[in-house]
């Protein structure tokens, strides 16, 4: 087998995923919060290939063509979300998106 | 059997109904018409469905079975015993007279209100006929769905106390409920009633009990009772104590009783204790309640206790009776509820205090109250002496005492029931009654007179319930092989 | 003969139902006359139930079944009546004197605005006391039982306006509930043993305690529905009802109804001989008591139901020692003369505006000439002189409880002193209302009928009772003379020693005669001629006029606590524990959904963590697992 051991696959899954769930968790900027869950997604999904790979199990990539299907509904929605929230000339700081508060 | 259809029928149609009230932008008008259609065509499918029910044939009568969910062992299996007949005749005849009531007085939504009455209607009667657990526990909810929202939007003015109290109650009990009915039907292999093995467990008989012993209610889990019969518009509340109760009273019989009979003779004394407490403090109370729906609340606790003494004296008679008086005092508990509410429209209280005096000038009122109350009080040659003296003879049986609690707390019976009713109508004229106050009008004497006339067959042939509800001679001997 | 009996019986419900149905378009006078016929038509299916058990060999009687009432299991009890010399005695004398007497209520009840009502639930009564007299088992007994129990709570609280009504129908419902509910108990030990209430199952073997605490049962019944002692307090409230159901109800048929049940079930009573005897020591004492106070009560219909008490406490004697046919034929005798004083009393009443106090009454005699002799008819009849009623109905009674026992000699002494204490106030009353000048109030309050002391429907009645209760002993004379008790003898012979000799029966007679003389007498020499002076006596007055405080013992003894009872439930343990129960538990799962609320920020950032923080939970709860 050619190319790098999975150990580095994972790895860079790992940096991704960490690098997306910060920014999930620190930017306010909702275009840039979705942006970073698509970042966390796809270093799930580079794991689950890179693991699929290593074991010669065909489900992890089909679990990975799932989560784009997912991601995609989930970018549609959360787009139309932030187009809505435009047009309606509201803030696009999740922050200040708080009227969900119990 | 050829009708098997009607039996499904009776559950669906009503819930079709609801859904095409709540989808179609009929008028106010239109809207109740239709409900109250759906209401008859629901006691003629009834009328069909007893005239087709074969009282010389054991078993489950009309089944339909299809797969659900069908490696759990859990699938949608309707059929009806000959109780459960008659329970599912009292519920379409009781909540049709609700319904007409409901369209009579006008309620304001009447989308949303007659809808909900349809959909209670076919989850009550799903109650009754479902035989798998599952699916009986999915009408036991649907059953009280339509009713928090029918208390808590329509309900007087301390509605929403009653409803969240009735709301809290009830679903601690099926929640329970619903953990002993996943354990026994994954410990046996199947939810099916029929099918279904006996077993032996005091925790899942004691998971079932909570849950009956609340929807019923016995004493002292009547918490949520005064005030939801107090806060309910009335036909809701003659709905609650007429018919819902009884799906807890059914469901001792039907579950706990049939599939648990190692616990039931365990616990025997213990429920057969509460019962006889229910039926004495209910009487207790009901003599000192301050207003007509009161008595009536509580005189339902004391009836609701006869009846599980019935039920748990485990004597032939003591069944026969306890179906007997479940019907009775279902259509007395309507009718009652029917004319409190009919006294309250006129008067704006329930309040003896301020009652009094409406014999005089109103010979409809006085004399269908007079009648309910004096049926209500077991007067010998009543429907519901039938169904108190079987019961009392059959739990006479069990041991003597029980039956001399219950012959005491009938003197009590007579002397609530005789204070309501001059309360209402005799002695000097209540403050709030006024000359403007009329006697009954014919829709409502065509509600609550069809109740009465019931009332008074079955007072003139009360073995047409108590020989036909149990295959064979021996409804002990019928319960203990399970219907089979 | 069934067909007399099925006749008999639902006539007067027919009657009920269609003078209910034509509510408010019935003439008044309709409604009273399809009562009255209604009832005749009953009397008239009861002669022939009569007459084809007469043509009957053995006079056995026969039971018909119209179809099963009540069954489970193997109980089965259908909706039976039966024909035997008992019952059709029974129903001769309850569709009879039933009928007079609703004849009678139509000229008494003319112009009471509510009218139909009133015949509607008589031609019930009547329905409902025939129904306990023809019943075939004992459940359709009990069913007449109550229903009668029932009417009479209809009738006594009729005029429910006034609340001395409403409360005296109340009392005697519950007492006579209190009556049904032993008789209940006494049925279950029944069922339990035998399966089975048909009247054949009293003859069955039950061990003495069964047969005691049976009898027991059934005697709690009776002495409830018949107002003895214990349970004789709602008898004279209920004279707040119309003077006819007065006469009909409280005298002449449903009260006496207990009388029927002990003769009826007597088979059981002499398995358990003490209670038979204790149902005669029961009589013994309220005819005594009852005698008592009647001595003071001042309205006249009281006087009356006390002397009605004080009479059924004879028949209670009678059936008690055994003599079941000289109880029977007192209850019919009775059922004349004191339904004739009721309705005479009612006569007085009516013409004086209804009042009821005799102490206004002096001197009426004058004014209704025609009520005076026929209460004295009715008077004398009550006393026992010959050769009216009584003298033939109550004297056997007396005799026959000398051959029993050391007891039966204090029966004979209270049955005699029962008998001076009758002729005392039957002839106070008489004295006190009848001879001498009109007082004032007469004067002033007397009014006639159309020249006439009442209207025809009520004085042809009286006319007719006045001759029954004159010549209506003359069918026994006992030991010479005894169809009575040779009809009865298939279904209640009576027991040996109730059967007194030749001698007894004569030096009773004697004996009886001269004390109820003698209590006239000093009657008059009392209240007529005041020779002698009434005895002050302040607290023996007090204790009478308080009706021997029975009233305020039960008030104090079952009424108080179980209200406080009620209350102190309420107060004590419904409000702060059940319904505070609902309260706290919905207080609490709002309270906690408070604290749970705070959880949800409204900021992406907490849920974020939070699932963070869960997903890391499980991976580390797996690891350690693991």
């Amino acid at each position: 087998m050619d190319g790098p051991s999975v150990a580095w696959y994972i790895a860079l899954a790992a940096v991704l995923f960490g690098i997306g769930a910060l920014g999930v968790l620190i930017r306010r900027n909702t275009l840039v919060v979705l942006l970073s869950l698509e970042l966390m997604l796809n270093a799930g999904n580079l794991a689950l290939i890179a693991l699929s790979r290593h074991f010669h199990n065909g489900a992890g990539q089909i679990f990975a063509l799932t989560v784009m299907a997912i991601a995609a509904s989930e970018v549609c929605v959360g787009l139309g979300l932030v187009v809505a929230l435009n047009r309606r000339n509201l803030s696009l700081d999740v922050d200040t998106l708080s009227e969900l508060r119990g | 059997m050829s009708a098997s259809y009607l039996t499904s029928i009776l559950i669906w149609l009503p819930i079709a109904g609801a859904v095409l009230i709540w989808l179609l932008p009929l008028s106010r008008y239109a809207t109740g018409a239709l409900a109250l259609l759906i209401s008859f065509a629901e006691v003629g499918f009834w009328i069909k469905q007893a005239a087709h029910f074969d009282f010389s044939q054991p078993g489950l009568q009309m089944s339909g079975q299809a797969n659900w969910f069908g490696e759990l062992g859990v699938s949608y299996h309707v059929g009806v015993y000959g109780f459960s007949l008659w329970l599912v005749g009292l519920t379409v005849v009781g909540m049709a007279a609700c319904t007409g009531y409901g369209f009579w007085v006008g309620r304001d939504r009447p989308r949303a209100y007659f809808g909900l009455m349809l959909l209670l209607t076919g989850a009550t009667v799903g109650v009754f006929e479902a035989q798998d657990l599952l699916l009986f526990y999915a009408f036991f909810e649907a059953m009280l769905i339509p009713l928090y929202i029918l208390i808590g939007v329509w309900g007087g003015a301390r509605r929403s106390e009653a409803t969240i109290k009735f709301v809290i109650y009830t679903m601690a009990g099926s929640l329970i409920m619903l953990a002993a009915i996943i354990v026994y039907g994954l410990k046996a292999g199947t939810f099916d009633l029929v099918d279904g093995p006996t077993s032996a467990s005091r925790w899942l008989f004691l998971g079932f009990m909570l849950a009956f012993v609340i929807k019923a209610p016995l004493f002292p889990f009547h918490g949520w009772l005064p005030d939801a019969y107090r806060e309910a518009p009335p036909e809701i509340a003659a709905v609650l104590s007429g018919v819902i109760a009884k799906a807890g009273l059914y469901g001792m019989l039907r579950i706990a009783i049939t599939k648990f009979p190692d616990p039931t003779s365990y616990y025997r004394t213990t429920v057969l204790a509460l019962a006889a407490a229910a039926l004495v403090y209910g009487s207790l109370l009901a003599f000192r309640a301050p207003d007509f729906r009161g008595v009536v609340a509580y005189s339902s606790l004391a009836q609701s206790g006869l009846i599980t003494l019935g039920l748990f004296a485990g004597t032939d008679l003591g069944f026969d009776g306890a179906v007997l008086q479940m019907v009775a005092h279902g259509l007395i508990s309507i009718s009652l509820f029917l004319i409190a509410g009919a006294v309250e429209r006129r008067t704006t209280t329930g309040e003896f205090r301020l009652l009094g005096g409406m014999a005089r000038g109103r010979p409809a009122l006085a004399t269908l109250l007079m009648t309910v109350g004096v049926i209500s009080l077991a007067v010998p040659g009543s429907a519901s002496f039938a169904g108190e003296f079987l019961i009392l003879a059959g739990v006479f049986q069990r041991h003597w005492w029980w039956a001399a609690i219950g012959a005491g707390a009938i003197v009590l019976a007579a002397m609530y029931m005789l204070r309501l009713i001059s309360a209402v109508l005799h002695e000097a004229r209540g403050s709030t009654v006024s000359d403007s106050a009329l006697d009954l009008r014919p829709g409502e004497l065509a509600l609550v007179v069809p109740l009465v006339a019931g009332l008074l067959f079955l007072s003139a042939w009360p073995a047409g319930i108590s020989d036909h509800s149990f295959f064979g001679p021996s409804p002990a001997a019928a319960v203990k092989s399970g219907f089979k | 003969m069934t067909g007399g009996s099925w006749l008999c019986l639902l006539a007067p419900l027919v009657g009920t139902i269609l003078i209910l149905l034509g509510g408010s378009w019935l003439p008044r006078v309709a409604a009273a006359w399809i009562a009255t016929t209604s009832v005749f038509v009953a009397f008239g299916g009861a002669v022939w139930a009569f007459f084809s058990l007469r043509n009957q060999s053995g006079h056995h009687g026969e039971i018909t079944t119209a179809w099963t009432w009540l069954q489970s299991d193997h109980f089965s009890v259908g909706l039976q009546l039966l024909v035997d010399p008992l019952s059709t005695m029974m129903m001769l004398i309850v569709a009879g004197v039933g009928g007079l007497i609703v004849l009678y209520s139509i000229g008494y009840m003319d112009g009471d605005d509510e009218e139909r009502r009133y015949f509607a639930y008589i031609a019930f009564f009547v329905f409902s006391m025939l129904l306990l007299v023809e019943g075939g088992n004992l459940l359709m007994l009990l069913v007449g039982w109550g229903l009668v129990g029932l009417s009479s709570y209809l009738l006594i609280g009729f005029w429910h306006e006034r609340p001395s009504a409403v409360r005296a129908a109340k009392k005697a419902f519950i007492m006579n509930a209190f009556g049904d509910a032993t008789m209940a108990l006494a049925f279950f030990i029944l069922i339990a043993h035998t399966n089975s209430l048909s009247f054949g199952v009293l003859g069955a073997h039950f061990s003495s305690t069964q047969a005691n605490l049976i009898a027991l049962g059934l005697l709690g019944g009776a002495v409830a529905k018949s107002a003895q002692i214990p349970l004789q307090t709602w008898l004279p409230d209920a004279m707040e009802g119309p003077t006819p159901v007065s006469a009909l109800i409280h005298a002449a048929t449903m009260v006496t109804a207990g009388v029927y049940l002990i003769a009826r079930t007597h088979v059981i009573f002499e398995q358990a001989r003490t209670i038979e005897l204790l149902a005669a020591g029961t009589g013994a004492l309220t005819l005594l008591v009852a005698g008592l106070i009647a001595l003071v009560q001042t309205d006249i219909k009281r006087v009356i139901a006390y002397s009605t008490m004080s009479q059924i406490g004879y028949m209670f004697v009678g059936v008690g020692v055994g003599g079941y046919a000289n109880g029977m034929f007192h209850l019919m005798t009775h059922a004349f003369f004191k339904a004739l004083l009721f309705m005479t009393a009612g006569l007085a009443i009516h013409a004086l505006a209804n009042e009821q106090d005799i102490r206004k009454m002096r001197g009426l005699g004058r004014v209704m000439p025609l009520t005076k002799w026929c209460f004295l008819a009715g008077a004398l009849a009550l006393v026992g002189i010959p050769p009216f009623a009584g003298f033939f109905s109550k004297d056997p009674i007396i005799a026959s409880t000398l051959n029993i026992g050391w007891y039966g000699y204090v029966f004979y002494a209270c049955c005699i002193v029962g008998a001076f204490l009758t002729g005392l106030y039957t002839f106070r009353l008489w004295f006190l209302v009848f001879p001498g000048e009109p007082s004032p109030f007469v004067r002033e309050h007397y009014h006639d009928h159309h020249g006439r002391e009442g209207a025809w429907t009520m004085l042809v009645p009286v006319g007719i009772l006045a001759v029954l209760a004159t010549v209506g002993g003359w069918i026994q004379f006992p030991p010479h003379w005894d169809p009575v008790t040779k009809w009865l003898a298939p279904v209640a012979p009576s027991l040996p020693n109730a059967v007194p000799s030749s001698t007894q029966e004569t030096v009773t007679s004697i004996v009886a005669v001269l004390v109820g003389l003698a209590g006239i007498a000093v009657a008059w020499a009392v209240y007529s001629e005041r020779k002698i002076a009434i005895p002050a006596a302040p607290s023996l007055r007090r204790l009478l006029e308080e009706k021997f405080y029975f009233d305020r013992l039960y008030d104090w003894i079952f009424y108080t606590p179980s209200a406080w009872l009620a209350t102190a439930l309420r107060r004590e343990f419904e409000e702060p524990v059940v319904l505070q129960t609902g309260t706290d538990l919905g207080d609490t799962t709002l309270a906690t959904g408070g604290l749970v609320r705070r959880l949800q920020t409204g900021l992406l950032r907490t849920y974020v963590f939070f699932i963070a923080a869960g997903a890391a939970a499980v991976v580390l709860a797996f690891l350690i697992a693991k």
